[in-house]
């Protein structure tokens, strides 16, 4: 089957959905790659590029539409593409389904199938296609470098001989994988990093990334992103509240904000208002993540750059994958080339569109003439959710009294097991004569030290353990020894060969112990 | 010199081997423990060459040196994949010396009793032990010396078997003669029998006898014995070869052997406990043999295995943060752990944590992977025991399990009908990725399908454990 790229319509849009290096692996999938002329031009892939690894490439976008079997691209289509998507044909793109209704009803209509890049489902099987993580550490990265473009300050700390420069505080708002990515620029950056979320379990996250992460007091049954797939829901008014205070109590310190939060299927939550921007110190700046969809910050304008009444820069920018075109046409063709891997089984270059795998009937909106969104649920839970077991809080009185019945269980156990012991020992007494007796007290006295001793030996030592008891067991030469001097040939001969073995084991087990015990070296 | 000054010094030599136990509680103080040993036994020996009752001291220094040379060879020249076979061979040289001292009482007693009063006045040393005697005391001393004797024998033929076992040179499957364990009930019913037709008698004939049907017992009972189970049996049989030492020690009236023999009885008896409770069996029926009967129909595993080359595995090692390897006898068998310790400093010069899990009874010989990876010198504070591990499989990016099955299967957890219900097992398949280095599709010693092999974040890397990560090794470069 042959693949086939178009140049994006989309104005300003420099990414490609596929790259040279990405056109070599599907042509080991067995299939045949074309690009449309002048696709991956902005994203520094020229056409040579692509001819050079065996991709033909097509003059116009009619001629490619019509000759491909499978369309990747990375905007979601528009009216004239979709027109192009004659019956049986398949697309893969972002899609965004739940705001294009009508043109996946088209598409259906038109018998024509559609695998939209950003209904991946979140799980480890599928993170190598999940383009939106992709996508979202590029605009993460780069939304940091846009604050510092615009902001008129170093973000490290320095003293100089020209005097103290403080370092920059930088405040990052939602950390999913755009937040977690900002974090880790703005700190090799040498910035002071703050971050935030609702979900209290990414609090080691923000930190592993070298973040502060901004502590919100709040009692509430906190949000399990388990069950949401690992994204955040909405939060309750009152916790809404307590956050919207701890921003303004931060407005004024922090230089540049980034704001990520996003809600799956909802606009974006209005988080930094703007009494907060008021605040802020002139010449900081915003950058707002969240801007297609309406935007965290309320002086958000999609696609703008805006400078507020006391100076504060606030960026809107939707476009940032974009404006890192070869990093993220790479990223996103390696993303389109793994869905190619998981839809061609027997890498003969034939499609098999199978419905029942989780990650493909979960990403797919159309097929064989019917909408299929949205996919049920998966049949592998998205993240393995944390069944945190609450142990019940014990009163003291409680605790006190299992304490107590735990202490008497041991105590009767142990006076039962003296007492048995004891009965044994006087039994054994009542017939035995006092020189067995004797011996009899240092034999039950060893097994006691023995008990004691052994139980300490820790787990990594009991080969040499072995060794070494067995080297000691050879102690039953002392027997040997005083027997080989006795009249009787017959016993001094036995004797000698028992010495004989005992002298063997006694150097053997010695030495082999002390070999393993040389090599346990500390690293 | 005086039996007051030997007693003396084996009162030295006992707190020496008792420290010398206690010292191997921490690697660095176990080097040191093994020189109290030495010095212990070196005290023990000479104080009875040079006190009363010892003859032909210049026979016994020629031979102790003789087994001393062939100690020395042995030991220099073994392998430390082989430990589990010369432990368990010198557990019979231990086990045979004791049914030799045994046979050696009953003939000093046998002599004496013949004597006249005058010429036993004229005796000395254990001869003179014995001459002072009561009957209940001779009684006493016969049941003592036969129980070292049974005791011995049984030691001596199971360790032989062992050895066999576990040097390959006999089949390693649980086999029995008909008859099974009622055999051995009635070989043990008989020399308890034997016992006291000895008793009575006094005569060579039931004693050897006796010896006869503990020699059959050894034999038969670790034959039953799988060899999934054999670190429990070495450890039986260390245990047992300081039960017998113990017994002599009470026929010859000699405090030191009774000492050390409960000190190395208990010490075995400990270590089966402690093996026994990993497997989640209970020792009886490890000694019985076999495993227990399924109670249902086992879980059916479903999906197939996948294959992975050393190229898939190489890469995902250079992308993971977090390996954990999970060595096992398959490891000691292809002599691989050179190789797995060159990769852990390898991926360990890159920045990367490398761990090891331990499963308490991985190998065939308990600490077993340890000492293995000792000897290849990984670093042990990086060898963790299965508890101090279990909990970190999740946060893992990659999980080897190289040469191991029975210790890393969920249906231990997940199949309340596996045999292997409810054994405590390493979940490595919790780790984000799994390779298994394996030989081929069969089945591990249990002859327990592992339905970790089908998991779906699992990769099969097939071939020899050694060829295998010698592949892997020249994937990952050195820099």
């Amino acid at each position: 089957m042959i693949i086939g790229t178009p140049k994006e319509i989309a104005a300003d849009e420099k990414r490609v959905a596929m790259t040279p290096d990405s056109a070599l692996q599907l042509q080991k999938l067995g299939y045949e790659c074309i690009i449309q002329a002048g696709a991956g031009d902005n994203a520094g892939f020229p056409d040579t590029a692509y001819s050079a690894v065996g991709v033909k490439v097509l003059k116009t976008a009619r001629d490619l539409w019509k000759s491909s079997d499978i369309i990747t691209k990375v905007r979601p289509p528009e009216a004239k593409e979709v027109n192009n998507l004659a019956k049986g044909k398949l697309l893969i793109s972002f899609f965004y389904p739940a705001q294009n209704p009508d043109q996946m009803a088209l598409i259906a209509k038109n018998n024509a199938n559609v695998i939209a890049m950003d209904m991946v489902p979140r799980f480890s099987r599928a993170q190598k296609m999940d383009a939106l993580s992709s996508m979202a550490n590029i605009a993460g990265y780069r939304s940091v470098i846009e604050a510092g473009n615009n902001f008129g300050r170093f973000f490290t700390g320095q003293i100089t001989a020209a005097g103290k420069v403080p370092p920059a505080k930088v405040l990052i708002i939602g950390a999913g994988v755009a937040g977690l990515a900002a974090i880790g620029t703005a700190t090799s950056l040498g910035a002071i990093t703050y971050a935030f979320d609702v979900r209290p379990e990414v609090a080691e996250q923000i930190e592993s990334m070298g973040a502060e992460f901004v502590y919100l007091d709040f009692e509430e049954t906190s949000q399990d992103g388990a069950e949401t797939g690992g994204y955040a829901s909405p939060s309750s008014p009152e916790f809404r509240e307590k956050q919207l205070a701890k921003f303004r109590e931060l407005a004024p310190e922090v230089d540049i904000v980034i704001t990520t939060a996003l809600i799956p299927g909802r606009d974006a939550p209005k988080l930094w208002l703007a009494d907060m921007v008021s605040t802020m110190k002139p010449g900081s700046v915003i950058v707002d993540l969240a801007a297609e969809r309406g935007g965290n910050c309320e002086l958000t304008a999609p696609d703008q750059k805006i400078i507020s009444d006391n100076g504060v820069t606030v960026i809107g920018y939707t476009d940032f994958p974009s404006r890192m075109a070869a990093q993220s046409s790479t990223l996103y063709a390696t993303n389109i080339r793994h869905m190619m891997t998981d839809l061609t089984p027997d890498k003969d270059g034939q499609v098999v569109h199978n419905m029942e795998d989780d990650v493909i009937r979960g990403a797919t909106v159309t097929h064989a003439g019917a909408i299929t969104f949205p996919p049920p649920a998966p049949k592998v839970q998205a993240i393995a959710a944390k069944t945190k077991e609450k142990v019940k809080e014990q009163t003291p009185e409680e605790v006190r009294a299992e304490e107590v019945a735990a202490f008497k269980r041991a105590t009767k156990n142990q006076v039962g097991l003296l007492a048995i012991g004891g009965a044994l020992m006087l039994s054994v007494g009542a017939y035995a004569p006092a020189s067995f007796m004797q011996h009899f007290i240092v034999f039950v006295l060893s097994v006691f030290v023995g008990f004691q001793v052994i139980w300490n030996v820790s787990h990594s030592l009991h080969t040499p353990l072995m060794a070494v008891t067995n080297a000691i067991s050879s102690i039953i030469i002392l027997g040997a020894i005083l027997q080989i001097g006795s009249p009787s040939i017959i016993v001094t001969l036995l004797a000698a060969v028992s010495v004989f073995f005992a002298g063997i084991n006694i150097f053997g087990g010695f030495l082999v112990t002390r070999r393993m015990l040389a090599m346990f070296q500390k690293s | 010199m005086g039996l007051g000054f030997t007693t003396a010094v084996y009162v030295i030599a006992a707190v020496l081997f008792i420290l010398s136990l206690g010292g191997l509680s921490g690697q660095e103080s176990a080097k040191r423990a093994v020189w109290f040993g030495i010095f212990g036994m070196a005290l023990a020996v000479l104080a009875t060459i040079v006190g009363p009752g010892a003859g032909l001291w210049q026979l016994t220094v020629a031979l102790i040196a003789a087994g001393g040379v062939i100690g020395y060879l042995l030991a220099s020249k073994v392998e430390m994949t082989q430990m589990p076979e010369l432990v368990a061979g010198m557990h019979a040289l231990v086990g045979l010396a004791a049914v030799f001292v045994g046979f050696n009482a009953h003939f000093e007693l046998v002599n004496i009793l013949g004597m006249s009063t005058e010429t036993k006045a004229g005796l000395e040393g254990f001869a003179a032990l014995l001459a002072k005697k009561s009957a209940i005391e001779i009684n006493i001393l016969r049941v003592e010396a036969s129980l070292g004797i049974w005791i011995g024998a049984v030691t001596f033929t199971g360790s032989v078997i062992a050895y066999g076992k576990l040097s390959g040179k006999v089949t390693s499957t649980a086999t029995k003669l008909p008859g099974g364990h009622i055999l051995n009930a009635t070989a043990a019913i008989s020399s308890l029998a034997c016992l006291f037709w000895y008793l009575n008698s006094g005569e060579l004939l039931p004693l050897t006898i006796l010896t006869l049907l503990a020699l059959f017992i050894g034999c038969h009972l670790i034959m039953g014995i799988g060899g999934a189970d054999m670190p429990v049996v070495v450890s039986m049989l260390n245990s047992y070869s300081g039960w017998a030492a113990a017994a002599i020690g009470f026929s010859l009236g000699n405090d030191l052997l009774i000492v050390v023999g409960a000190l190395v009885g208990s010490s075995g008896a400990i270590l089966s406990y402690i093996m026994c409770k990993a497997m989640n069996r209970s020792f009886i029926s490890v000694i019985l043999g076999g495993f227990g009967g399924a109670a249902g129909p086992q879980m059916e595993v479903e999906g197939e295995q996948i294959a992975i080359d050393a190229d898939g595995v190489a890469a995902a090692l250079q992308d993971a943060d977090s390996v954990v390897i999970i060595p096992g006898y398959g490891m000691a068998v292809a002599q691989a752990q050179q190789n797995v310790a060159e990769l852990t400093r390898r991926l360990r010069a890159k920045g990367k944590t490398i761990r090891f899990a331990i499963h308490p009874v991985a190998g065939r010989l308990p600490g077993h992977m340890n000492v293995l990876l000792a000897e290849a010198k990984v670093p042990y504070d990086i060898v963790l025991e299965m508890d101090e591990i279990n909990d970190d499989f999740p946060e893992t990016d990659v999980a080897i399990v190289i040469g191991s099955n029975d210790i890393v299967n969920p249906a231990a957890q997940e199949d309340p009908n596996s045999p292997i219900a409810g054994m405590p097992v390493l979940e490595c398949w919790k780790a984000k990725q799994v390779f298994v280095s394996k030989r081929g599709q069969g089945t591990g010693y249990s002859g327990i399908e592992n339905p970790l092999f089908f998991k779906e974040n699992t990769r099969m890397f097939y071939g020899d454990a050694k060829a295998s990560l010698d592949q892997l090794l020249t994937l990952i470069s050195n820099n």
